[in-house]
């Protein structure tokens, strides 16, 4: 049998291996995805593993990004299945005993949102307010920084690109530049003096791969945190369905896929990219091979130590993953939804997004974070959802699916036996915290449940150490840092080789950044016609 | 009497089935093209082993409108196709097998609207009736069985099973 | 989502897609509709144990590849679908030790079969190549094309004298079980067992009168089981592949809740649909429903539309499987060892292995507590697709499954119960593969899940009770007959309103069947060329 041939080849049907590989199609390259799984999408992924009927997602949640996502607009994922909704009530936290709960609104219901503070602190409510208006006012100026290779426009991503912005935007509040040299913990502490607020936006920034403790990402915390925050879209049907229909425009484009199929290898003759062996079999690529796969599968597993220079060798090895952006997914089938104590003050904390048990304050919060970056198991907490409210398809008649987020230790850190026993018995732990703020979350309220711990998710996708970002936010991994200087900007120092996964910029999420942003890279060196909307700034 | 596949052993065929067929009532409207592919085996001496001798044969109304001997892939779109070895085809002409029954069993393949064939059993019936026994032929070079151990179920059924595979 | 298409196919099962493909390559514009988040129906492929292990949660075995033409005319394989037919397709092991295998090579397996009884050997190998010759023509004349009806057939038959041109063809197949066919063809009850067990597993339940008639193809085609490499999912990937690639569009979690007609009396006709969200979406050419009966007659369409008197026969009329099956699915770290390997090494290469059933007679016990409602012993099938499929498990390790028949409600607290029992009776099943294949020990499973009658309805409501065929498999609702006289031939009693999912003949399974013959009604009533047909 011939060779099967192709102008390009992705590997890794993950969301950005799709978003790329749609627009290579589109500019007229021939374009095979090699993906291991037998599904597409990787972290975008909606499974029934406990119980048929009941769906969880078991990486990705909220989406933050469908208001700017390109691919979206460009091939017309709408009309390809995808749909959102915007829970009302965002961001909860509630107590245990029984005191009112934060909760916040989508950006279009900041009065409710303002009502919710303000049962704490009038000026904590007016100055989150504030900063929300303006931080959404960011929107088309994230949106570049995003969807543009870092570097290419001033404020992507950079330092003093995030300086300029906060001068901008939040100068008059005065917020300045110094902020960005904090901690996000620093800021929040500094902006903020309500405790439950602070625990719930601790939290959050974590979740964005912002390490409270970690200085030099304060700045972030305006921008992108204050802009995600609450913004946040449910996909109808779950996460996945993003990737189905991204893979819809790539069946429609022509694009081939091919699944079951683990790349071993990829081929490099003369310093050149020029094909990938999957299976046992080889596929050429005459023109480009990008990898949705992490840095070190890509360079040092699928191209060889061989095939670099030293210096490549040595950054690919000194490359971190973790601790932040390691997570488990509990998922637990219920008849009833959660009905917490602190919904006698609030009942929209029983029809939140997204909500924080298992915290008292910040303080428990913070050192519920150090616990899990230290490698310890942390005293069970979870950000918990309950999609069912919003999507009935989730759930059979008069059920519940929720799922959680534990902050769980790398993978690496924990034993094969010791992961076993944090999945047998480590929901039951937190079962009997979530009853303590929701009474009724007894054990005959859970028909079954099952968690998918960090070993599992590296298992399942490849995702080192279960990071979902593929390689730790931290200054020198970040913005054109990432993922190492010289590997910045998608290319490879094997010519015709390309990143387009979240080891490179932005990192991790589902913006499909990385494959849009690829793709500009390679247009760039093939000179290929663009199918990107000229008057869009990104 | 006409000496098999030649000119005028089609041409009796073709009257012995219009004959034929002019006795029957309620024949459906519609035309049909046909193609019978006889498959040379090695044992048949009329087709030679490998080659192929292959004809189309128009219905139209029951009767039969003309026929013609072609050389590889039909140029006109069909409606059925019979296909099976020469053995079995000179055979089923001789009268001494039949074709219902080689079709049964994949001797010879059938391909087209079953449903309809099923549903025009009478008519089917009559015409396979004046193919095979509705003309007297000869056989200048021998006629079938072609020898004692080579009948319809002879040895010849795994060459049959890789035509019909 | 837009708000007009030429076509809407409610449901994305393989049938569904079959026919959305088909019409998208006749340039139609159209869309399926789906209520799940997967497209594939009862072509699901989760890792509902352990990441990378690949459960086929109810379709494992596909027996009509190669033989449904959709495989060929939608290019299933370019579209990337691997299938392997095991060489050791199936073995039944027996309480003593003995086994007997089926093999992809017919002479093994008459031999397999001749250390029970020579006779049946050759009794079995006669079959086979009876049974074999027909298949092509059963196929082209019954299962790839619009019914005809009994009478239509019998007629036929008559015509062209073959009644007594094989007993496959014999009208006394009519009214006879596949017990009676196997007493009065062979003489061993492991054979029989095993044939038996053959025909039930295919639906074709061996204590049904009328269900002999069915025998002829599933000896025909015993051997042509093929697996799904990466899982019975991908096919369903290859499907919709096929119609994206041809300008169709699948959009998942968009249940059907209505469908939308417009005129009244003959000129009443399906316009569009109304989503459980409220959309609507209009067809301006046809709509297609593959889900049930009841769902579309009861629920989607309102009596008044199609008369109280059929909504009466939908109501009381369509039959449904008064069997259906529960799952184990397991994550292994080995492969069984079976005892019986002394006497039959080939069983531990053996793709599915029925465990137990020693005569016909164990399994109609076994039907009889299932008819009433009660768990039997379990007796299950396993497989483990792992043996021939290196993509379906983590290196080192193996997908297994578990296959008992059981009821869809338990006597004692209807299907509901099966919420309780599911894992007990789980189980019992590992245990009764313990008992064959010792070396499974409690270690041997990472983990495993129970996938029980009642959850496949809970999955796929379509599949009313647990039904896996959509409509009982007797004679009386086959062919033009199946689901009902007034259905049977794909249209129905709303214009431009077709059924096209397994509720229709030929029936459920991965056939193709139901989708392709409906297309042919549709091209029909729409003049669309039929590009597809090959002759
Ligand atoms: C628990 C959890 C919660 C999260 N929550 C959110 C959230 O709420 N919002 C949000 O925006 N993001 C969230 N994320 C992050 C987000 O899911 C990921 O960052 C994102 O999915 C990464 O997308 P990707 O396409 O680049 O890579 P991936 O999704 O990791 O896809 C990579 C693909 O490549 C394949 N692959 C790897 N190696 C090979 C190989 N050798 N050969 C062939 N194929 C290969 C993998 O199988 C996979 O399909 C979460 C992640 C996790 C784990
Ligand atoms: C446990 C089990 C084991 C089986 N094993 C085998 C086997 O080994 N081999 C085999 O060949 N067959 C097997 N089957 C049977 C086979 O899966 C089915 O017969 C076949 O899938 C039917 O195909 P279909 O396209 O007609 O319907 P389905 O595959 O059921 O597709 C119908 C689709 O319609 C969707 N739907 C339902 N309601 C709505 C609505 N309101 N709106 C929109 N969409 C809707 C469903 O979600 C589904 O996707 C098994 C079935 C089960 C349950």
């Amino acid at each position: 049998m011939a060779t099967p041939t192709y102008d390009a080849i992705v590997i890794g049907a993950g969301h950005n291996g799709l978003c790329l590989a749609a627009y290579l199609q589109r500019s007229g390259l021939r374009t095979l995805i090699v993906e291991r799984r037998h599904e597409e999408g990787g972290g975008a992924n909606t499974e029934e593993p406990v119980l048929a009927g009941y769906r969880h997602n078991m990486h990705a949640q909220y989406m933050e990004f469908f208001d700017v996502m390109p691919m979206i607009q460009d091939f017309g994922l709408e009309d390809l299945g995808l749909r959102t909704v915007m829970p009302e009530a965002q961001a909860g936290i509630t107590f245990a005993d029984g005191r009112p709960p934060v909760v916040l609104h989508r950006p279009d219901l900041l009065e409710a949102t303002y009502t919710s503070i303000a049962r704490y602190s009038k000026a904590d409510a007016e100055l989150y307010v504030e900063l929300k208006q303006r931080a959404m006012k960011l929107e088309e100026l994230l949106a570049v920084g995003l969807y543009n290779p870092p570097g290419a426009v001033p404020n992507a991503g950079s330092p003093e690109g995030v300086a300029m912005m906060l001068e901008g935007v939040f100068g008059d509040l005065g917020v300045a530049g110094h902020f960005v040299a904090k901690s996000p913990k620093m800021v929040i502490d500094e902006l903020f003096e309500t405790p439950e607020l602070r625990a719930l936006l601790y939290r959050t920034c974590v979740e964005w791969g912002f390490p409270i403790d970690s200085t030099g990402t304060g700045g972030a915390f305006f921008t992108f945190i204050m802009w995600t925050m609450a913004n946040w879209k449910l996909a109808i049907g779950g996460t996945h369905t993003l990737a189905k229909a991204m893979t819809q425009a790539c069946y429609r484009e022509g694009v081939d896929l091919l699944e079951n199929s683990q790349v071993e290898r990829i081929i490099v003759e003369d310093g050149r990219a020029v094909g990938v062996v999957a299976r046992g079999t080889e596929y050429r690529a005459e023109r480009a091979v990008a990898s949705n796969a992490d840095l070190r599968q890509t360079l040092l597993d699928l191209v060889g130590a061989d095939h670099l220079s030293p210096l490549w060798v040595k950054r690919a090895k000194a490359y971190r993953y973790g601790p932040s952006h390691v997570l488990g997914t509990p998922m637990f089938c219920l008849y009833e939804a959660p009905a917490y104590r602190s919904a006698k003050w609030d009942p929209d904390i029983d029809r939140c997004f997204y909500t924080m048990v298992g915290f008292d304050g910040p303080d428990d919060t913070a050192r519920y974070i150090r616990d899990a970056y230290s490698g310890t198991l942390p005293k069970p907490a979870a950000g918990t959802w309950v999609n069912s409210l919003w999507d009935r398809s989730q759930a059979p008649p008069d059920r519940h699916a929720a799922t959680g987020w534990y902050f769980l230790p790398c993978a690496s850190e924990l034993t094969a036996a010791e992961w076993e026993d944090v999945r047998r018995t480590y929901n039951e732990r937190f079962l009997a915290t979530w009853r303590e703020f929701a009474p009724n979350m007894t054990a005959d309220n859970v028909i079954a449940h099952k968690l998918y711990t960090p070993d599992q998710m590296e298992r399942k996708n490849l995702m080192r150490e279960g990071d979902f970002s593929n390689g730790e936010f931290a200054p020198d991994q970040m913005g054109p840092n990432r993922p190492f200087p010289e590997a910045s900007n998608y290319r490879t120092e094997v010519e015709g080789l390309y990143l387009c996964g979240p080891s490179a910029y932005p990192g991790g999420g589902v913006h499909a950044a990385c494959g849009y942003n690829a793709f500009k890279a390679i247009a760039e060196d093939l000179g290929l016609p663009s199918p990107i909307p000229a008057d869009r700034s990104y | 009497m006409p000496a098999i596949y030649t000119p005028e052993w089609y041409e009796s065929v073709k009257e012995a089935i219009n004959a034929k067929v002019a006795t029957v009532k309620d024949v459906p409207e519609g035309a049909w093209t046909v193609a019978v592919e006889i498959a040379g085996d090695g044992v048949s001496p009329y087709v030679a082993d490998g080659d192929e001798r292959r004809f189309l044969i128009r219905i139209e109304r029951g009767q039969c409108e003309w026929y013609r001997e072609i050389d590889g892939e039909p140029d006109v779109e069909l409606d059925y196709r019979f296909r099976g070895p020469a053995t079995v085809f000179d055979e089923i002409a001789a009268g001494l097998a039949d074709p219902i029954d080689a079709a049964l069993h994949g001797t010879v393949r059938v391909r087209g609207d079953m449903r309809f064939l099923m549903r025009q059993a009478e008519l089917v019936q009559v015409l396979l009736e004046a193919y095979t026994a509705g003309v007297e032929t000869t056989w200048p070079e021998g006629q079938p069985p072609y020898s004692a151990d080579q009948g319809p179920s002879g040895p010849l059924s795994g060459e049959r099973e890789a035509l019909s595979a | 989502m837009r708000e007009r298409y030429d076509a809407i196919i409610i449901g994305a099962g393989h049938n569904g897609l079959t026919l959305g493909a088909y019409l998208a390559r006749s340039g139609l514009d159209v869309v399926v509709l789906e209520r799940r988040h997967e497209e594939g129906g009862g072509l699901c492929t989760e890792e509902i144990t352990r990441p990378g292990f690949l459960h086929n949660l109810h379709a494992n075995y596909h027996t009509f590849v190669d033989m449904a033409p959709p495989v060929a005319d939608l290019d299933v394989r370019g579209h990337g679908v691997e299938y392997v037919r095991p060489e050791v397709q199936m073995a039944s092991i027996f309480d003593d030790g003995t086994a007997l295998t089926v093999h992809t090579d017919l002479d093994k397996t008459c031999e397999s079969v001749a250390r029970f009884s020579e006779e049946d050997a050759e009794t079995f190998r006669r079959l086979y190549g009876e049974a074999h010759g027909f298949v092509d023509l059963l196929l082209g004349t019954l299962m790839y094309q619009p019914p005809l009806s009994v009478k239509e057939l019998t007629k036929a038959l008559a015509t062209f004298g073959v009644e007594d041109k094989s007993e496959f063809l014999s009208v006394k197949l009519r009214r006879e079980t596949i017990n009676q066919f196997l007493d009065q063809h062979f003489t061993h009850p492991k054979v029989k067992a095993h044939l038996a067990f053959h025909g039930a597993v295919c639906s074709y339940t061996n204590d049904v009168p009328g269900l002999a008639i069915g025998f002829p193809l599933l000896v025909g085609k015993i051997d042509n089981w093929h697996l799904c490499l990466g899982g019975s999912h991908r096919l369903a990937h290859a499907l919709w592949r096929d119609l994206a690639q041809h300008g169709g569009v699948m959009i998942s979690d968009a249940e059907v809740e209505r469908i939308l007609v417009d005129g009244n009396g003959s000129t009443r006709r399906a316009v569009g649909v109304r989503l459980a969200d409220g959309t609507e979406i209009e067809a301006t050419q046809l709509v297609a429903s593959t889900v049930s009966v009841e769902q579309t007659f009861l629920e989607f369409v309102d009596a008044s539309v199609t008369g109280e008197d059929f909504a009466h026969k939908v109501k009381t009329e369509v039959k449904h499987k008064d069997w259906s099956l529960f799952s184990v699915h397991l994550a292994m770290n080995r492969l069984p060892e079976y005892e019986a390997a002394a006497f039959d090494p080939d069983v531990n290469r053996a793709w599915v292995v029925n465990l137990g059933y020693g005569s016909p007679e164990d399994l109609n016990a076994d039907w009889a507590d299932v008819r009433a409602g009660r768990l039997p012993d379990p007796r299950p099938n396993a497989a483990v697709n792992s043996l021939y499929d290196p993509t379906d498990a983590p290196e080192g390790c193996f997908t297994g499954l578990l296959r008992q028949f059981a009821p869809f409600a338990l006597a004692d607290g209807g299907e509901g119960a099966w919420d309780d029992l599911g894992r007990w009776y789980g189980h019992k099943c590992i245990e009764a593969w313990r008992s064959f294949a010792p070396n499974l020990t409690d270690d041997a499973f990472l983990e495993w899940s129970v996938f029980t009658p009642h959850d496949i309805a809970t999955k796929l409501p379509n599949m009313v009770r647990g039904d896996w065929m959509m409509g009982e498999i007797s004679l009386d609702n086959m062919l033009d007959e199946r689901p009902l006289p007034e259905l049977g031939q794909y249209r129905t009693p709303v214009n431009r309103l077709y059924m096209a999912g397994s509720t229709q003949h030929p029936h459920g399974f991965i056939t193709f069947g139901p989708g392709y013959n409906a297309l042919q009604v549709i091209a029909e009533d729409l003049g669309l060329e039929r590009w597809w047909r090959k002759i």
